[in-house]
Protein backbone atom coordinates (compact mmCIF):
# COMPACT_ATOMS: atom_id res chain seq x y z
CA UNK A 1 0.00 0.00 0.00
CA UNK A 2 1.00 3.48 -0.96
CA UNK A 3 2.52 5.85 2.01
CA UNK A 4 0.34 9.05 1.35
CA UNK A 5 2.33 12.42 1.92
CA UNK A 6 0.44 15.88 2.53
CA UNK A 7 1.83 18.65 0.53
CA UNK A 8 0.75 21.84 2.26
CA UNK A 9 2.71 25.15 0.27
CA UNK A 10 0.69 28.10 -1.30
CA UNK A 11 3.06 28.13 -4.26
CA UNK A 12 1.50 25.68 -6.74
CA UNK A 13 5.55 24.95 -8.48
CA UNK A 14 6.63 23.96 -4.92
CA UNK A 15 3.72 21.68 -4.74
CA UNK A 16 4.60 20.34 -8.28
CA UNK A 17 8.44 20.38 -7.68
CA UNK A 18 7.47 18.07 -4.49
CA UNK A 19 5.03 15.67 -6.21
CA UNK A 20 7.91 15.29 -8.83
CA UNK A 21 10.13 14.32 -6.50
CA UNK A 22 7.98 12.27 -4.30
CA UNK A 23 5.83 10.41 -6.89
CA UNK A 24 8.31 8.74 -8.73
CA UNK A 25 9.36 7.01 -5.49
CA UNK A 26 6.27 5.69 -5.25
CA UNK A 27 4.97 7.83 -2.47
CA UNK A 28 0.62 8.83 -3.19
CA UNK A 29 0.99 12.63 -3.37
CA UNK A 30 -1.92 14.92 -1.56
CA UNK A 31 -2.05 18.63 -2.07
CA UNK A 32 -3.07 21.63 0.11
CA UNK A 33 -2.49 25.28 -1.10
CA UNK A 34 -2.55 26.29 2.91
CA UNK A 35 -2.95 25.28 6.30
CA UNK A 36 -6.43 25.47 6.41
CA UNK A 37 -7.35 23.38 3.54
CA UNK A 38 -4.07 20.69 5.18
CA UNK A 39 -6.52 20.50 8.26
CA UNK A 40 -9.55 20.23 6.78
CA UNK A 41 -7.87 16.96 4.59
CA UNK A 42 -6.41 15.26 7.70
CA UNK A 43 -9.61 13.90 8.87
CA UNK A 44 -10.66 12.10 5.66
CA UNK A 45 -7.72 10.70 4.24
CA UNK A 46 -5.28 8.23 5.82
CA UNK A 47 -1.60 10.84 5.87
CA UNK A 48 1.52 9.30 6.87
CA UNK A 49 3.76 12.46 6.47
CA UNK A 50 2.89 16.09 6.52
CA UNK A 51 5.46 18.40 4.21
CA UNK A 52 4.46 21.90 5.10
CA UNK A 53 5.59 25.95 4.39
CA UNK A 54 5.80 28.41 6.89
CA UNK A 55 4.77 31.38 5.62
CA UNK A 56 0.88 30.79 4.03
CA UNK A 57 -2.50 32.40 4.08
CA UNK A 58 -5.25 31.57 6.52
CA UNK A 59 -3.79 29.02 8.50
CA UNK A 60 0.41 28.97 8.74
CA UNK A 61 2.79 26.58 9.02
CA UNK A 62 3.17 27.07 12.33
CA UNK A 63 -0.54 26.69 13.30
CA UNK A 64 -0.75 23.94 11.20
CA UNK A 65 2.15 21.94 13.03
CA UNK A 66 1.05 23.03 16.32
CA UNK A 67 -2.95 21.97 15.20
CA UNK A 68 -1.35 18.43 14.63
CA UNK A 69 0.30 18.02 17.45
CA UNK A 70 -2.69 18.83 19.73
CA UNK A 71 -4.78 16.43 17.95
CA UNK A 72 -4.71 12.76 19.81
CA UNK A 73 -5.62 11.83 16.24
CA UNK A 74 -2.51 13.34 14.23
CA UNK A 75 0.05 13.90 17.39
CA UNK A 76 2.08 11.42 16.02
CA UNK A 77 2.41 12.58 12.00
CA UNK A 78 6.21 13.19 11.40
CA UNK A 79 6.29 16.88 9.86
CA UNK A 80 9.07 18.39 7.59
CA UNK A 81 8.91 22.07 6.89
CA UNK A 82 10.19 23.16 3.76
CA UNK A 83 10.79 26.86 3.79
CA UNK A 84 12.69 29.70 2.90
CA UNK A 85 12.67 31.24 6.29
CA UNK A 86 16.10 30.61 7.62
CA UNK A 87 16.67 32.89 10.76
CA UNK A 88 17.59 30.79 13.96
CA UNK A 89 14.40 32.24 15.80
CA UNK A 90 11.99 30.73 12.61
CA UNK A 91 13.74 26.98 12.57
CA UNK A 92 14.05 26.75 16.60
CA UNK A 93 10.01 27.82 16.67
CA UNK A 94 9.57 25.50 14.07
CA UNK A 95 11.52 22.43 15.57
CA UNK A 96 9.97 23.57 19.43
CA UNK A 97 6.30 23.46 17.84
CA UNK A 98 7.07 19.40 16.62
CA UNK A 99 8.30 19.26 13.33
CA UNK A 100 10.87 16.48 13.05
CA UNK A 101 12.43 18.00 9.97
CA UNK A 102 13.16 21.20 8.68
CA UNK A 103 14.46 21.62 4.79
CA UNK A 104 15.29 24.50 2.85
CA UNK A 105 14.00 26.22 -0.19
CA UNK A 106 15.17 25.83 -2.92
CA UNK A 107 15.14 22.40 -1.69
CA UNK A 108 17.16 19.20 -3.10
CA UNK A 109 14.76 16.28 -3.54
CA UNK A 110 18.00 14.07 -2.61
CA UNK A 111 17.47 15.51 0.97
CA UNK A 112 13.63 15.60 0.61
CA UNK A 113 13.51 11.94 -0.18
CA UNK A 114 16.65 11.06 2.30
CA UNK A 115 14.34 12.94 5.47
CA UNK A 116 10.41 11.41 3.96
CA UNK A 117 11.99 7.42 3.61
CA UNK A 118 13.55 8.32 7.18
CA UNK A 119 10.27 8.57 8.93
CA UNK A 120 7.87 6.18 6.42
CA UNK A 121 10.20 3.07 5.99
CA UNK B 1 -0.64 127.93 20.48
CA UNK B 2 -3.18 125.07 20.33
CA UNK B 3 -3.14 125.55 16.63
CA UNK B 4 0.60 125.46 16.61
CA UNK B 5 0.61 121.58 18.45
CA UNK B 6 -1.95 120.69 16.36
CA UNK B 7 0.43 121.78 12.83
CA UNK B 8 3.28 120.11 14.49
CA UNK B 9 1.51 116.99 15.06
CA UNK B 10 0.35 117.05 11.37
CA UNK B 11 3.64 117.79 9.87
CA UNK B 12 4.73 114.78 11.97
CA UNK B 13 2.32 112.40 10.54
CA UNK B 14 2.69 113.74 7.71
CA UNK B 15 6.31 112.81 7.75
CA UNK B 16 5.24 109.26 8.55
CA UNK B 17 3.40 109.05 5.99
CA UNK B 18 6.05 110.45 3.80
CA UNK B 19 8.34 107.78 5.45
CA UNK B 20 5.71 104.71 4.47
CA UNK B 21 5.51 106.10 1.12
CA UNK B 22 9.32 106.12 0.95
CA UNK B 23 9.06 102.28 2.73
CA UNK B 24 6.60 101.56 0.35
CA UNK B 25 8.69 102.32 -2.86
CA UNK B 26 11.44 100.08 -1.77
CA UNK B 27 9.20 97.67 -0.80
CA UNK B 28 7.50 97.73 -4.16
CA UNK B 29 10.36 95.62 -6.11
CA UNK B 30 10.52 93.00 -3.20
CA UNK B 31 7.04 92.72 -3.32
CA UNK B 32 7.42 92.22 -7.34
CA UNK B 33 10.27 89.85 -7.12
CA UNK B 34 8.13 87.70 -4.96
CA UNK B 35 4.91 87.84 -7.68
CA UNK B 36 7.51 87.33 -9.99
CA UNK B 37 8.54 83.96 -7.77
CA UNK B 38 5.11 83.05 -6.96
CA UNK B 39 4.56 83.08 -10.60
CA UNK B 40 7.30 80.97 -11.35
CA UNK B 41 6.08 78.43 -8.37
CA UNK B 42 2.73 77.65 -8.85
CA UNK B 43 3.42 76.51 -12.21
CA UNK B 44 6.37 74.37 -10.89
CA UNK B 45 3.69 72.77 -7.73
CA UNK B 46 1.14 72.13 -10.05
CA UNK B 47 3.63 70.22 -12.33
CA UNK B 48 4.77 68.11 -9.05
CA UNK B 49 1.22 67.61 -8.41
CA UNK B 50 0.73 66.32 -11.27
CA UNK B 51 3.69 64.21 -11.49
CA UNK B 52 2.26 62.78 -8.30
CA UNK B 53 -0.95 61.93 -8.99
CA UNK B 54 0.49 60.70 -12.47
CA UNK B 55 2.62 58.15 -10.73
CA UNK B 56 -0.01 57.24 -7.87
CA UNK B 57 -2.25 56.54 -10.92
CA UNK B 58 0.43 54.16 -12.15
CA UNK B 59 0.80 52.28 -9.14
CA UNK B 60 -1.64 49.64 -9.33
CA UNK B 61 -0.95 48.98 -13.13
CA UNK B 62 2.49 48.12 -12.34
CA UNK B 63 1.42 46.13 -9.32
CA UNK B 64 -0.73 44.21 -11.74
CA UNK B 65 1.66 43.67 -14.52
CA UNK B 66 4.16 42.37 -11.50
CA UNK B 67 1.29 39.98 -10.50
CA UNK B 68 0.88 39.42 -13.99
CA UNK B 69 4.86 38.66 -14.58
CA UNK B 70 3.93 36.00 -11.31
CA UNK B 71 1.38 34.15 -12.71
CA UNK B 72 2.45 34.09 -16.19
CA UNK B 73 5.93 32.40 -14.91
CA UNK B 74 4.26 29.78 -12.30
CA UNK B 75 2.08 28.44 -15.29
CA UNK B 76 5.70 28.61 -17.61
CA UNK B 77 7.25 26.56 -14.76
CA UNK B 78 4.33 24.48 -14.06
CA UNK B 79 3.98 23.37 -17.51
CA UNK B 80 8.04 23.05 -18.12
CA UNK B 81 8.14 20.48 -14.91
CA UNK B 82 5.07 18.66 -16.66
CA UNK B 83 7.25 17.95 -19.66
CA UNK B 84 10.49 17.14 -17.40
CA UNK B 85 7.95 15.03 -15.97
CA UNK B 86 7.43 13.37 -19.75
CA UNK B 87 10.43 13.02 -20.85
CA UNK B 88 12.38 11.27 -17.33
CA UNK B 89 9.13 8.74 -18.04
CA UNK B 90 9.87 8.18 -21.39
CA UNK B 91 14.03 7.81 -20.36
CA UNK B 92 12.49 5.12 -17.27
CA UNK B 93 10.52 3.45 -20.08
CA UNK B 94 13.10 3.20 -22.86
CA UNK B 95 15.64 2.27 -19.94
CA UNK B 96 13.61 -0.92 -19.22
CA UNK B 97 12.79 -1.59 -22.41
CA UNK B 98 16.60 -1.78 -23.35
CA UNK B 99 17.07 -3.76 -20.25
CA UNK B 100 14.53 -6.16 -21.55
CA UNK B 101 16.57 -6.23 -25.15
CA UNK B 102 19.49 -6.86 -23.17
CA UNK B 103 18.25 -9.84 -21.30
CA UNK B 104 16.76 -11.11 -24.46
CA UNK B 105 19.96 -10.75 -26.26
CA UNK B 106 21.96 -12.38 -23.16
CA UNK B 107 19.49 -15.61 -23.81
CA UNK B 108 19.96 -15.74 -27.63
CA UNK B 109 23.98 -15.82 -26.44
CA UNK B 110 23.65 -18.38 -24.29
CA UNK B 111 21.45 -20.46 -26.56
CA UNK B 112 23.43 -19.98 -29.35
CA UNK B 113 26.58 -21.20 -27.60
CA UNK B 114 24.81 -24.17 -26.53
CA UNK B 115 24.75 -25.18 -30.04
CA UNK B 116 28.32 -24.88 -30.73
CA UNK B 117 29.27 -28.72 -30.12
CA UNK B 118 26.82 -29.65 -32.26
CA UNK B 119 28.12 -28.13 -35.28
CA UNK B 120 31.89 -28.55 -35.02
CA UNK B 121 32.88 -30.63 -38.30
CA UNK B 122 30.87 -28.86 -40.19
CA UNK B 123 32.63 -26.34 -41.66
CA UNK B 124 29.31 -24.40 -43.69
CA UNK B 125 27.58 -24.43 -40.33
CA UNK B 126 30.63 -23.29 -38.69
CA UNK B 127 30.69 -20.17 -40.79
CA UNK B 128 27.49 -19.57 -40.63
CA UNK B 129 27.74 -19.61 -36.84
CA UNK B 130 30.42 -17.35 -36.76
CA UNK B 131 28.20 -14.74 -38.88
CA UNK B 132 25.48 -15.16 -36.21
CA UNK B 133 27.50 -14.74 -33.54
CA UNK B 134 28.76 -11.29 -35.00
CA UNK B 135 25.26 -10.26 -35.14
CA UNK B 136 24.35 -10.78 -31.74
CA UNK B 137 24.19 -7.30 -29.57
CA UNK B 138 26.74 -7.79 -26.88
CA UNK B 139 25.66 -5.78 -23.46
CA UNK B 140 28.99 -3.74 -23.45
CA UNK B 141 27.63 -2.35 -26.57
CA UNK B 142 24.52 -1.02 -24.92
CA UNK B 143 26.20 -0.02 -21.62
CA UNK B 144 27.05 3.92 -23.08
CA UNK B 145 23.45 3.86 -23.22
CA UNK B 146 22.57 3.67 -19.93
CA UNK B 147 24.92 6.36 -19.47
CA UNK B 148 23.52 8.51 -21.90
CA UNK B 149 19.98 7.48 -19.88
CA UNK B 150 21.51 8.59 -16.63
CA UNK B 151 22.97 12.32 -17.38
CA UNK B 152 19.63 13.14 -19.17
CA UNK B 153 17.91 11.73 -15.94
CA UNK B 154 20.70 14.03 -14.02
CA UNK B 155 20.00 17.13 -16.02
CA UNK B 156 16.00 16.08 -15.68
CA UNK B 157 17.02 16.35 -11.52
CA UNK B 158 19.30 19.70 -12.35
CA UNK B 159 16.49 21.37 -14.45
CA UNK B 160 13.57 21.26 -11.76
CA UNK B 161 15.86 22.52 -9.11
CA UNK B 162 16.87 25.44 -11.20
CA UNK B 163 13.07 26.13 -11.87
CA UNK B 164 12.56 26.44 -7.73
CA UNK B 165 14.04 29.75 -9.16
CA UNK B 166 10.12 30.61 -10.01
CA UNK B 167 9.54 30.13 -5.85
CA UNK B 168 11.92 32.47 -4.46
CA UNK B 169 11.03 35.44 -7.58
CA UNK B 170 7.52 35.07 -6.58
CA UNK B 171 8.30 35.53 -3.33
CA UNK B 172 10.60 38.57 -3.78
CA UNK B 173 7.95 40.09 -6.28
CA UNK B 174 5.53 40.31 -3.40
CA UNK B 175 7.93 41.91 -1.69
CA UNK B 176 8.21 44.69 -4.27
CA UNK B 177 4.17 44.33 -4.08
CA UNK B 178 3.90 44.85 -0.72
CA UNK B 179 6.52 47.85 -0.78
CA UNK B 180 4.73 49.21 -3.57
CA UNK B 181 1.38 49.74 -1.61
CA UNK B 182 3.45 51.34 1.15
CA UNK B 183 4.80 54.24 -1.36
CA UNK B 184 1.04 54.51 -3.01
CA UNK B 185 -0.78 54.86 0.49
CA UNK B 186 1.66 57.53 1.42
CA UNK B 187 1.41 59.61 -2.03
CA UNK B 188 -2.42 58.95 -1.53
CA UNK B 189 -2.00 60.65 2.08
CA UNK B 190 0.16 63.25 0.45
CA UNK B 191 -2.57 64.11 -2.35
CA UNK B 192 -5.24 64.26 0.11
CA UNK B 193 -3.12 66.95 2.19
CA UNK B 194 -2.82 69.02 -0.87
CA UNK B 195 -6.72 69.43 -1.44
CA UNK B 196 -5.55 70.32 -4.88
CA UNK B 197 -9.49 69.04 -7.47
CA UNK B 198 -7.73 67.89 -10.40
CA UNK B 199 -5.58 65.73 -8.30
CA UNK B 200 -7.55 64.66 -5.38
CA UNK B 201 -9.66 62.96 -7.76
CA UNK B 202 -6.34 60.59 -7.84
CA UNK B 203 -6.88 59.69 -4.22
CA UNK B 204 -8.75 56.79 -3.85
CA UNK B 205 -7.09 54.63 -5.60
CA UNK B 206 -6.80 51.11 -4.91
CA UNK B 207 -4.45 48.71 -5.84
CA UNK B 208 -4.71 45.23 -7.16
CA UNK B 209 -2.75 43.66 -4.40
CA UNK B 210 -4.30 39.62 -4.51
CA UNK B 211 -5.28 38.39 -0.99
CA UNK B 212 -3.93 35.96 0.41
CA UNK B 213 -0.30 36.29 -0.69
CA UNK B 214 2.29 35.47 1.79
CA UNK B 215 5.94 35.85 0.99
CA UNK B 216 9.31 35.68 2.55
CA UNK B 217 11.42 39.39 1.91
CA UNK B 218 14.51 37.72 2.63
CA UNK B 219 14.00 34.79 -0.02
CA UNK B 220 16.89 33.95 -1.95
CA UNK B 221 17.72 31.91 -5.02
CA UNK B 222 20.60 29.78 -3.55
CA UNK B 223 21.41 26.83 -4.58
CA UNK B 224 24.33 25.79 -2.47
CA UNK B 225 23.62 23.57 0.05
CA UNK B 226 25.11 26.38 2.85
CA UNK B 227 21.38 27.71 3.66
CA UNK B 228 20.63 23.89 4.14
CA UNK B 229 24.23 23.07 6.21
CA UNK B 230 23.67 26.34 8.67
CA UNK B 231 19.73 25.08 9.06
CA UNK B 232 21.10 21.69 10.02
CA UNK B 233 24.02 23.38 12.85
CA UNK B 234 20.81 25.15 14.58
CA UNK B 235 18.85 21.91 15.17
CA UNK B 236 21.99 20.49 16.20
CA UNK B 237 23.04 22.90 18.47
CA UNK B 238 19.02 23.06 19.65
CA UNK B 239 18.44 19.38 19.83
CA UNK B 240 22.15 18.95 22.55
CA UNK B 241 20.59 21.94 24.41
CA UNK B 242 17.04 20.35 25.31
CA UNK B 243 19.62 17.19 25.73
CA UNK B 244 21.78 19.16 28.26
CA UNK B 245 18.42 21.09 29.84
CA UNK B 246 16.90 17.75 29.83
CA UNK B 247 19.87 16.27 32.01
CA UNK B 248 20.07 19.52 34.47
CA UNK B 249 16.19 19.08 34.72
CA UNK B 250 16.68 15.65 36.12
CA UNK B 251 19.85 15.91 38.50
CA UNK B 252 18.35 19.35 40.10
Amino acid sequence: MKKVILVADDSPTIRKFVSFALAMKGYEILSASDGMQALEMLPSEKIDLVITDLNMPNVDGFELIKTIRSNEEFKDIPIIILSSLTSKDDIELGMEIGANSYLVKPFDSKRMLYEVSKYLN
Amino acid sequence: MKQAINMSHLFEKLKDLKALFVYGEKLIPIIQSLVDFMKDTVPLLENINHSIADSTSKIPKASHQLNNVTSATELATTEILDLVDAVTKEVRGVEKSLKAFINSEEEKAKLFESLSPYIQGNPEALKIYEEIKLKVTAPQEINPLYESFTKIKDYAYNITLSLQVQDITAQQLAAVNHLIESVQDRLSGLISDLEINEVREFGNLSMPVPEGVTFDPNARYDKSDQNQQNVDEIIKAQSETTTQDEIDKLFS
